[in-house]
């Protein structure tokens, strides 16, 4: 890696950093409320920038597509999220999501960097990913992946809105065991079953509790907020779930290419179709079911848990299967 | 409940009645959907015998967890009654979705937009109500044009006009559904006539398919021809990583004549008669060497990036032959209790010999293996076919399907304007277009006083009537509601 792609990444993951205290500090000042969110925003497209150019500079060092180990895809889901954040802003008039937005890049940035060297050098493709597929199959998905982190992200905001705290308490508690089971699996040497019980048997208790806390009387007057950030949930869905769906598409295409097979419940592609079903299941309640803004927001920070089992917990949490070229221990 | 809600509702067909009504419940479909989820999820948490062994199972969980887990059928749960059950339950209520509720949504495209009085506009979730001082037509003209601007399709009758966005979006369903059914097909016509398998093949032998992988309900043919391994390599990155595995294949009928050759390397199969071979794996299998012109072949094992074979020679003494791959020479090691390490004797490159005390030794050939993964797969071209309808189809849901209705009444000497309005899914997206756009048009009429903020920030409040009584002025906002999203039609 050159220092002008390492330079570039600090900038994009300091960037992220500072945004976030200028987000949460902009909730202090009200005074000066407008302009620090604005300069967030700022703050954070600069970042998004600096990646984008630290992205292609690293495939362009690489001579290939520079989405090949954990390392790589951190970076391309920052620039998803960030550059989604942004989209959505736009859209929507909306920059308290940016708080929460910067948080998740700072993080998957902090996360990234602590990985081992031997991530963020760039080494060979294993023949398995020496493919054109690699270029058609990963992006939608990691892009997919940041999406319905937002929804999620916008669903925790849902709740605040609608003055549901201790759903609000009790999800915020789940995604952050759920971060810590994945850390530890990744960092650490503890026993992968516990950290697998950890996070399923953590978001499991923790989503439900966090239903069973929710009371919702019909016919009860919408806050406007807790509207627009439902609203927002959806549309981040509306973006992510057509991109898993391409994703696990020409995946298949990709492993009927290469191992004559289009599904062989590997566990990884069994996870994307499990995070597939939940957020068609939610699409099918939204359209078709009355069911509360308050409880959609539930199903998609669920979904935002899957996400995560999807993405990184099943390397490291020791699921393994064909994709586990994405692991490095 | 606004009159275009029955008529969504009337385009449903009841094919499934009494107690199989339950099959098209959208309900069932989510309770199904979770529960294949969770299915999946203990499937992919809990390795897969049929794809990894039983070894993999008692590795991970010990040998009681792992006889437990096999008895409550866990280890194989993609073949279990149970999830083909599911499966089959999931596939009647789509197919019974399909048929009720999605494809008759169809016929609703060929209807005409319908037209709503003043009064009933009040009843979508969002409504408004405005008077200005400027004449009917000019304000329906003045509507038409922002409206078109935005991609509506509009159609005016009389004092009345009806605007449609994103008709194309309600395809989504429709199309989505028959991917689904499309896959189902597909994958059914595979199951009862498709066969797949994997063989390691020497170099110098001959891949069948006797021993082919097949459902029970079977009605396929296996093929009389053979693929034969003419030569296979690894290639090698500068640093000495496997970069690519190719194998020379030459197909050959029943009577041993050639049919067809290709190299085929990982991502780059041979198809043959509805066969497809693919390069799956790579390694050493086998050493020939021989002693004092006695041929004989040592079994190699894996150990890292490199390949061994041991040769006992008395108790305490172990010869041990190293390779990377074929074209490497031989490397000697020997091994006894008391060196730390094994010591390495010499290298023979091939054809080459050496002199083992007595014993002339000579390094004959290295034989390499080729993993082959191979599949006949009928149903894959619907199968194809339905993963362009599901790609399709999620993309058009996510165009937001919108209507807006306008009907303006005179009144002295201005007008009255009633709009109503509604979109299926991004609600507060379209609360917001339809603020601004009664702000935009508000301006068009220089005399108007009315503040843009207000129209923003109120339109996308919940279902409370707001009166505008500050701007007394000629054209005014006099209403603006929204409802909360789960009281929608």
């Amino acid at each position: 890696m050159s220092e002008f792609q390492l330079a570039l990444t600090n900038t994009a993951g300091v960037s992220s950093v500072m945004s976030f205290w200028v987000f949460v500090a902009s909730n202090g000042l009200k005074r000066w409320r407008d302009g620090m969110l604005k300069a967030a925003s700022i703050v954070m497209a600069i970042g998004f920038v600096c990646l984008t150019v630290s992205i292609a500079t690293r495939g362009l060092e690489a001579q290939r597509f520079p989405l090949a180990n954990l390392y790589e895809s951190l970076l391309w889901f920052a620039w998803a999220t960030m550059g989604g954040y942004l989209l959505l802003s736009g859209a929507y008039g909306i920059r308290q999501l940016g708080w929460l937005a910067s948080l998740t890049a700072a993080t998957f940035f902090l996360y990234g960097s602590w990985l081992p060297a031997s991530q963020h050098e760039i080494t060979p493709l294993v023949p398995a990913l020496v493919s054109y597929w690699r270029q058609i199959h990963v992006p939608p998905l990691i892009v997919s992946y940041a999406m319905f982190f937002l929804a999620g992200l916008s669903g925790l905001l849902q709740l605040f809105h609608a003055r549901r705290y201790m759903s609000l308490a009790l999800a915020g508690a789940t995604i952050v065991l759920s971060g810590t089971a994945i850390a530890l699996g990744t960092f650490t040497t503890v026993d992968t079953r516990w950290l697998q019980a950890l996070f399923v048997g953590g978001s499991l208790i923790g989503m439900v509790s966090a239903y069973k806390s929710l009371k919702v009387t019909k016919g009860e007057p919408a806050i406007k907020a807790a509207e627009l950030y439902d609203d927002v949930s959806y549309r981040a869905i509306a973006i992510g779930f057509p991109l898993l769906t391409i994703g696990v598409i020409t995946g298949a295409l990709w492993a009927n290419h290469a191992w004559g097979t289009y599904w062989s419940w590997d566990p990884k592609e069994s996870m994307a179709l499990v995070t597939w079903l939940s957020y068609a299941a939610y699409i099918h309640l939204r359209v078709h079911q009355e069911i509360s803004a308050e409880k959609l927001s539930l199903v998609s920070i669920a979904g935002l848990l899957l996400t995560l089992l999807t993405y990184l917990g099943f390397n490291s949490l020791g699921f393994g299967g064909l994709h586990s070229y994405g692991r490095f221990k | 409940m606004v009159p275009e809600t029955a008529q969504l509702k009337s385009a449903n067909v009841k094919i499934f009645r009494g107690p199989f009504a339950i099959f098209s419940s959208v309900r069932l479909t989510v309770v199904l959907l979770t529960l294949m989820a969770a299915t999946v999820l203990l499937g992919a948490w809990c390795p897969q015998e049929s794809a990894v062994g039983q070894e993999k199972v008692i590795e991970q969980f010990g040998e009681e967890m792992a006889v437990n887990l096999h008895n409550w059928g866990i280890t194989d749960l993609f073949h279990t009654p149970y999830f083909l059950i599911l499966v089959a339950v999931l596939s009647l209520n789509m197919i019974a979705g399909s048929l009720e509720k999605v494809f008759p949504k169809l016929l609703l495209l060929k209807l005409p937009l319908p037209f709503y009085q003043a009064q009933q506009l009040e009843k979508f979730p969002f409504h408004a109500k405005l008077t200005s001082s400027a004449q009917p037509n000019t304000i329906m003209e003045a509507w038409q044009i922002q409206l078109q601007k935005r991609g509506f399709k509009t159609v005016v009758r009389g004092n009345q006009l009806a605007a449609e966005f994103g008709k194309i979006g309600r395809l989504a369903p429709t199309i989505t559904h028959i991917g689904l059914l499309s896959l189902l097909l597909g994958v059914t016509i595979t199951s009862w006539t498709g066969f797949s398998g994997f063989k390691p093949v020497r170099m110098g032998s001959d891949l069948t398919f006797g021993d082919s992988e097949h459902s029970k309900l079977w009605i396929g043919q296996l093929p009389t021809w053979k693929v034969h391994v003419d030569s296979t390599k690894r290639e090698d990155y500068e640093s000495g990583e496997a970069k690519q595995w190719y194998s020379n294949l030459s197909v050959i009928d029943k009577s041993g004549k050639t049919i067809t050759s290709q190299e085929i390397s990982v991502n780059n199969p041979l198809s043959y008669g509805g066969v497809d071979i693919y390069q799956s794996s790579w390694g050493m299998d086998q050493i020939v060497v021989s002693f004092n012109g006695r041929e004989r072949a040592l079994d190699l094992r894996p150990m890292g990036k490199l390949y061994a074979a041991f040769l006992p020679l008395d108790a305490d003494t172990i010869l041990i032959f190293s390779i990377k791959d074929q074209d490497k020479p031989l490397r000697l090691f020997a091994k006894r209790p008391e060196w730390g390490a094994p010591k390495l004797i010499t290298e023979v490159p091939m054809g080459k010999s050496l002199m083992l005390g007595s014993v002339k030794m000579t390094y004959v050939k290295a034989v390499p293996v080729t993993g082959l993964q191979y599949k006949a797969d009928p149903g894959l071209p619907i199968v194809y076919t339905a993963f362009g309808f599901i790609i399709v189809g999620v993309m058009l849901a996510a165009i937001p399907f919108r209507h807006v209705w306008i009907v303006v009444e005179q009144q002295g000497p201005g007008s009255v304007v009633y709009i109503g309005g509604r979109s299926k899914k991004a609600k507060t997206g379209f609360a917001r277009m339809m603020t601004k756009l009664i702000a935009q048009l508000a301006a068009q009429w220089p005399e108007e006083a009315l503040a843009e903020p207000v129209f923003h920030s109120d339109a996308i409040t919940n279902g409370e009537a707001i009166t505008n009584n500050e701007h007394a002025d000629e054209h005014k906002l006099v209403t603006v509601g929204s409802t909360r999203r789960n009281d929608h039609v």
